[in-house]
C-alpha cells in the first residue's frame, strides 16, 4: 500500500545495513587518500541537489525524493564510473515527477548546466542536449528498480507534533528570538497534516512544540540527507530522533523543559527516560488537564511523550549519533570559499559554528540566519557529557577544511583513474565487476 | 581533465547494457492485443506457460528518429503506484523493462473485461448480465477500489474498458495511468490534470468544475458501471463539450442533462456546498428534472437493496456518497443470489465471453528493439494493412485499451480530439487503429 510504510518498496527493498553500504563505496575508496572524502562527497552531491532543487524551485520534499533517489543509485554504483552530475540533475527530474511536481526537462538541463560550472564546481562536460538527461532518467529508474515512491520524516514530524497553542512568540518562561521564528514557511503549506495516518506509534494527541523548535527539527531532517541515514534507518526514526535533537539542542526548548528533568543531564539515558514516564500520569500528553503542580500553563512533558512512542529509544540514540557525526564532518566542509581565503584560513579549527561555510549556511531553506542552525547555538551535550561551560565552542569539527573545489578535482581524478584502469588493469586481467546488490526484476 | 567529454557515462552505460535482459529473450510475444494513445499491449508467456499482457509505452520520437525526451508523467505514476500495490483485484505488475528507448511494463494476464463483457451480452447474447454475475462483478471491485482507496490511491479512471476480469472470473482493476496518491499532495490535486475521469463516468462534482475533490469520484465512476452493467448501456451517455483554444475547461451540459434526466436536479438542500462550485450559475440555468431512478431500476436491477446501493453510490453530494467500503458492506451484498469469488461461476461455458483475441500482423514492432540483428538487416515484412480489427469484439477490445486518454486530461491528449462517441466501436474505433498503423515504427 502506497501509505504504509510497512508495506512499501521503501521499507521492503531500500532500507540497507551498513556494510551494504560500506561495500558500495569500495570501488571508491580505491580512489582516494582518506576514506572520510568519501563521505564529503556525499555532503557535497546533497548540497548541489538542494541548490539544484531551490533554481527549478522544488518543495523541500521534491529536494528529499531527489536525495533519496541519488543515494540510492549509488548503491549500485561507483562515483568514480558514472557522472555524478547528470545522475544528481536526472534524480531532480524525476523526482519531480514522482511527487507530481514536474518540471521540463530543458529547464532542468539549463539550470543544471549554469549551476555545475560554477568555479568551485568546475564541470565543464554537462551535456546541454535533453536527450541525454533523458536518458540518464531511463537509467536510473531501471537502476531504482522503478521504486519512485519515498517516505521522509516530515510527515511522521507533523503528524508527532503541532505549534503550541500558545504561539505567541514568548511562551513560558522564555522568549524566542525572531530569527528563530521567521523561517516557518514551508511547515504549513501544502502538507495535509491531516490527511496522512498515524501508521505507526500509540496513543492520541499530538506534541506541543513551539514553533522555531518545530523548525529546527524539521531542518534537521534536511540535514540528515546529506549522510546516507535515509538508506539505514526508517524515516520516522529519523523524524523522532529530529524531535530528540531539539528537545536537547534548541536552547529555548531546553530551557522551557529542564525542569521536567529529574537528574538535570541525564537526558541520554534510557534507564531516566523511562522512570520519568513511570513517574508521569498515564496521559501526560493531556497534562493540562490534570493537575500538576509544577507545570504551568498548557505544559506537556516531551520527554514521557517520547518515551511512550513505540520506537526504540537505543536505535534514537544511535540515529543521534550519526547525525552529530554528520554535522561534525559538515562543519569542515566549505562551499563558497576561494583557495585563497582557504589557505589563510586552513588550518583554523572551528571557533564557532556560526562562521560562513558551516552547516548553517548549507541548510536547504534560503535566508536562514547562520544563528538559528540547529547546533549552532548549542554546546551539543548529545552525548551527555557536554556541559553548559563550552556553550560558545563549536565541540565537533575537528581537522583539515574540505572545499567543492578541492571534492570537484578529486571527483575528476578519481574517474580519471578508474578509466585507465578499467583501460589498462594492472594485473593484465579485466576488473572484476563487482555488485553488491543483486538487480532485481 | 580528461574525463570522457563527449560521453561522460560510457563506462557505466556498458556495464548496465552488459546485464540487462531483453523483453524477446524473457518473454515469447504471442501478439497483438490493442493499442492507444500510450503505445501498445502485446500478450505474451514466458517459459513456465505463465500468461502476460505487456504494455509497451510508445517511444518518443522527433521527425523519425527514437529519442530520449523523458518518460511521461503518466508512466511515471502508473510504474510508482504499481509497484507499491499488491491485491486480488488490482492488476499486478509482474515486472518493467526498460529497453531501447521504450518501456515495458509487464502485468497479469486477464483474458476479459467489463467493456467486452456488456459488448458480448448486447451483441452476441442480446441478454441482460445475470444479476449473479453482475453483483460479483461489482462486488469485487469494490474490494479492489477499498484497497486503493485505503493506499490513499484515486483512480480517476474507471469505466468498463479499464475493469478486467481473468478466466476464473476474477476482476481486476487496470490501468493507474491518471492514479493519484491522495494524501499530502505537493501540489493541488486538480492543478495537475485539468480533466480527469471519461466524461461518462465523471462525478457531477468534477462537470461542474469542483477544484477539490477526493475518493468520492471513483464511487460515482462505479456506480455508473453497475448501472451500465445492469443495462448494458451506459446510463449517462452524454456528448463531451470540447476544451476551447485555452484549453479551458468548457461547462459540461450535456453530459449534466443526461445525469440530471435519470437522478433529477440537484438541490441546494441534499447537496449544500453545491452553491460554491464554479459552474452553479450555468447549472441554474437548466431545466429542472425530476429523480426518477426508482422506475430506471425497475425493469434493470430487480432489487430492492440493488436499487438501494445505486442510488447512495448516486448521491450529489460528495460527503453523502457512500464510501467504497460503505458500499462493500450493503445490504443488496448480503442477499441472494451472493457474489462468488469466480464472478462466472453461474454462467454455463459457451455463455462465457470469447476469449481476447490477438494478431500477429503487428508483432514485428516489438522485435525492432531487438538489438540481436543490426538495424538495417531486414526485418520481416512490413504490411500496412488493417491487423487488427476483424471481429466486433475485437473492436471493443481495441477500444477498451485505447479509449481512455482520449476522454481524460493525461498530459499531452488535452488538446486531442475523441469524445464519448468512441465508445462506439464499429464507427470510431476503426477509423483510429487504422491510424495507428500507418505510425508503426520504421524497421531498419
Amino acid at each position: 500500500m502506497a501509505t504504509d510504510f510497512w508495506a512499501s518498496t521503501h521499507y521492503k527493498r531500500w532500507i540497507v545495513d551498513r556494510s551494504t553500504l560500506k561495500q558500495a563505496r569500495a570501488d571508491d575508496l580505491l580512489y582516494v587518500s582518506e576514506p572520510e572524502y568519501v563521505d564529503f562527497l556525499s555532503i557535497y552531491f546533497a548540497n548541489l541537489i538542494t541548490k539544484l532543487g531551490k533554481k527549478l524551485q522544488f518543495r523541500q520534499r521534491v529536494v528529499a525524493t531527489a536525495t533519496v533517489f541519488f543515494h540510492r543509485f549509488y548503491l549500485k554504483n561507483s562515483y568514480c564510473e558514472t557522472d555524478p552530475y547528470v545522475v544528481l540533475s536526472a534524480c531532480c527530474y524525476v523526482a519531480a515527477k514522482a511527487e507530481e511536481s514536474p518540471v521540463h526537462i530543458k529547464n532542468v538541463v539549463a539550470e543544471s548546466r549554469a549551476l555545475f560550472s560554477q568555479e568551485q564546481y568546475n564541470v565543464k562536460h554537462f551535456p546541454s542536449d535533453n536527450h541525454k538527461l533523458a536518458e540518464m532518467e531511463f537509467y536510473l529508474v531501471d537502476d531504482l528498480d522503478c521504486d519512485l515512491i519515498v517516505f521522509h520524516p516530515y510527515r511522521t514530524l507533523l503528524a508527532l507534533c503541532k505549534k503550541d497553542s500558545s504561539s505567541s512568540p514568548a511562551s513560558g518562561s522564555h522568549s524566542i528570538s525572531p530569527t528563530d521564528e521567521a523561517e516557518a514557511g514551508e511547515l504549513g503549506t501544502g502538507i495535509g497534516i491531516e490527511d496522512g495516518p498515524r501508521y505507526w506509534g500509540t496513543g492520541e494527541g499530538k506534541l506541543e512544540l513551539s514553533e522555531g523548535a518545530l523548525q529546527t527539527a524539521w531542518f534537521i531532517i534536511n540535514d540528515t540527507y546529506r549522510s546516507e541515514l535515509c538508506l539505514l534507518y526508517p524515516p520516522h526514526l529519523i523524524a523522532v530522533t529530529a524531535i530528540y535533537l531539539t528537545l536537547v539542542l534548541h536552547t529555548p526548548t531546553q530551557n522551557s523543559i529542564a525542569h521536567l528533568l529529574p537528574y538535570s543531564s541525564a537526558f541520554n539515558s534510557d534507564s531516566a527516560i523511562s522512570s520519568e514516564s513511570m513517574q508521569t500520569t498515564p496521559q501526560p500528553r493531556r497534562s493540562s488537564r490534570t493537575s500538576d503542580p509544577s507545570s504551568k500553563q498548557t505544559q506537556q512533558d516531551p520527554i514521557s511523550f517520547l518515551a511512550d512512542l513505540n520506537v526504540s529509544l537505543s536505535t534514537i540514540s544511535t540515529i543521534a549519533q550519526e547525525i552529530i557525526s554528520m554535522y561534525s564532518l559538515w562543519s569542515r566542509y566549505r562551499e563558497d570559499v576561494s583557495p585563497e581565503e582557504l589557505r589563510k584560513t586552513s588550518m583554523n579549527l572551528f571557533g564557532d559554528g556560526t562562521s560562513s561555510g558551516s552547516p548553517a549556511s548549507h541548510t536547504s531553506h534560503a535566508g536562514q540566519r547562520s544563528g538559528s542552525t540547529p547546533l549552532g547555538n548549542t554546546p551539543g551535550s548529545i552525548g551527555g557529557e557536554g556541559g553548559d561551560d563550552t556553550a560558545n565552542s563549536w565541540p565537533f569539527g575537528q581537522g583539515r577544511l574540505v572545499t567543492a573545489n578541492f571534492l570537484s578535482s578529486l571527483l575528476n581524478n578519481m574517474r580519471e583513474a578508474r578509466m585507465n584502469d578499467m583501460a589498462h588493469p594492472p594485473n593484465g586481467r579485466p576488473v572484476v565487476v563487482n555488485r553488491m546488490l543483486e538487480r532485481t526484476g | 581533465m580528461h574525463v570522457d567529454n563527449l560521453d561522460s557515462m560510457r563506462m557505466y552505460r556498458a556495464k548496465r547494457d552488459a546485464l540487462h535482459v531483453f523483453v524477446k529473450t524473457k518473454y515469447k510475444i504471442l501478439g497483438f492485443i490493442s493499442s492507444g494513445t500510450y503505445g501498445r499491449v502485446y500478450k505474451a508467456e514466458e517459459d513456465a506457460g505463465n500468461l502476460y499482457a505487456i504494455k509497451k509505452f510508445k517511444p518518443d520520437k522527433e521527425g523519425d528518429v527514437v529519442t530520449y525526451t523523458g518518460i511521461s508523467q503518466s508512466a511515471i505514476r502508473e510504474i510508482a503506484l504499481n509497484r507499491e500495490i499488491s491485491h486480488e483485484n488490482i492488476v499486478s505488475l509482474k515486472e518493467v523493462i526498460l529497453e531501447d528507448k521504450s518501456i515495458y511494463m509487464v502485468f497479469e494476464y486477464a483474458e476479459h473485461d467489463f467493456l467486452q463483457l456488456i459488448h458480448h451480452h448486447s451483441q452476441t447474447l442480446r441478454s441482460p448480465i445475470s444479476t449473479p454475475v453482475l453483483k460479483s462483478l461489482i462486488y469485487q471491485l469494490l474490494n479492489g477500489l477499498v484497497y486503493l482507496h485505503s493506499a490513499h490511491i484515486l483512480h480517476r479512471d474507471l469505466k468498463p474498458a479499464n475493469i478486467l476480469i481473468t478466466s476464473n472470473g476474477q476482476v481486476k482493476i487496470g490501468d493507474l495511468g491518471l492514479a493519484r496518491l491522495s494524501s499530502q499532495p505537493l501540489q493541488p490535486l486538480f492543478a495537475g490534470d485539468k480533466v480527469v475521469v471519461t466524461i461518462w463516468y465523471r462525478a457531477p462534482e468534477l462537470l461542474l468544475g469542483a477544484k477539490h475533490y477526493n475518493n468520492s469520484i471513483d464511487c460515482w465512476a462505479v456506480a455508473c458501471v453497475l448501472a451500465e452493467l445492469a443495462s448494458v448501456r451506459p446510463i449517462f451517455k452524454g456528448e463531451e463539450a470540447k476544451l476551447d483554444s485555452k484549453k479551458n475547461v468548457p461547462f459540461q451540459r450535456d453530459q449534466l442533462l443526461k445525469i440530471f434526466e435519470v437522478l433529477g436536479s440537484p438541490n441546494e438542500k441534499d447537496w449544500p456546498s453545491i452553491v460554491h462550485l464554479p459552474e452553479y450559475p450555468s447549472l441554474k440555468r437548466l431545466d429542472p428534472y425530476p429523480n426518477r431512478l426508482f422506475d430506471w431500476c425497475h425493469s434493470r436491477l430487480r432489487s430492492q437493496a440493488g436499487y438501494d446501493l445505486l442510488r447512495l453510490l448516486f448521491m450529489y453530494d460528495p460527503d453523502r456518497r457512500l464510501s467504497a467500503r460503505e458500499a462493500l458492506g450493503h445490504a443488496w451484498f448480503r442477499e441472494d443470489p451472493l457474489p462468488t469469488a469466480n464472478a462466472f461461476a453461474s454462467v454455463a461455458s459457451n455463455q462465457i465471453p470469447p476469449h481476447r483475441r490477438i494478431t500477429q500482423d503487428d508483432a514485428p514492432s516489438m522485435s525492432m528493439t531487438i538489438p540481436v540483428q543490426p538495424a538495417n538487416a531486414p526485418g520481416p515484412p512490413f504490411t500496412q494493412s488493417q491487423p487488427v480489427l476483424s471481429g466486433s469484439s475485437q473492436q471493443a477490445q481495441a477500444q477498451a485499451k485505447s479509449g481512455h486518454s482520449h476522454h481524460t486530461g493525461t498530459s499531452g491528449s488535452l488538446g486531442e480530439a475523441g469524445g464519448p462517441t468512441v465508445y462506439v466501436p464499429q464507427v470510431h474505433g476503426h477509423g483510429r487503429s487504422t491510424t495507428k498503423m500507418r505510425k508503426k515504427p520504421r524497421l531498419g
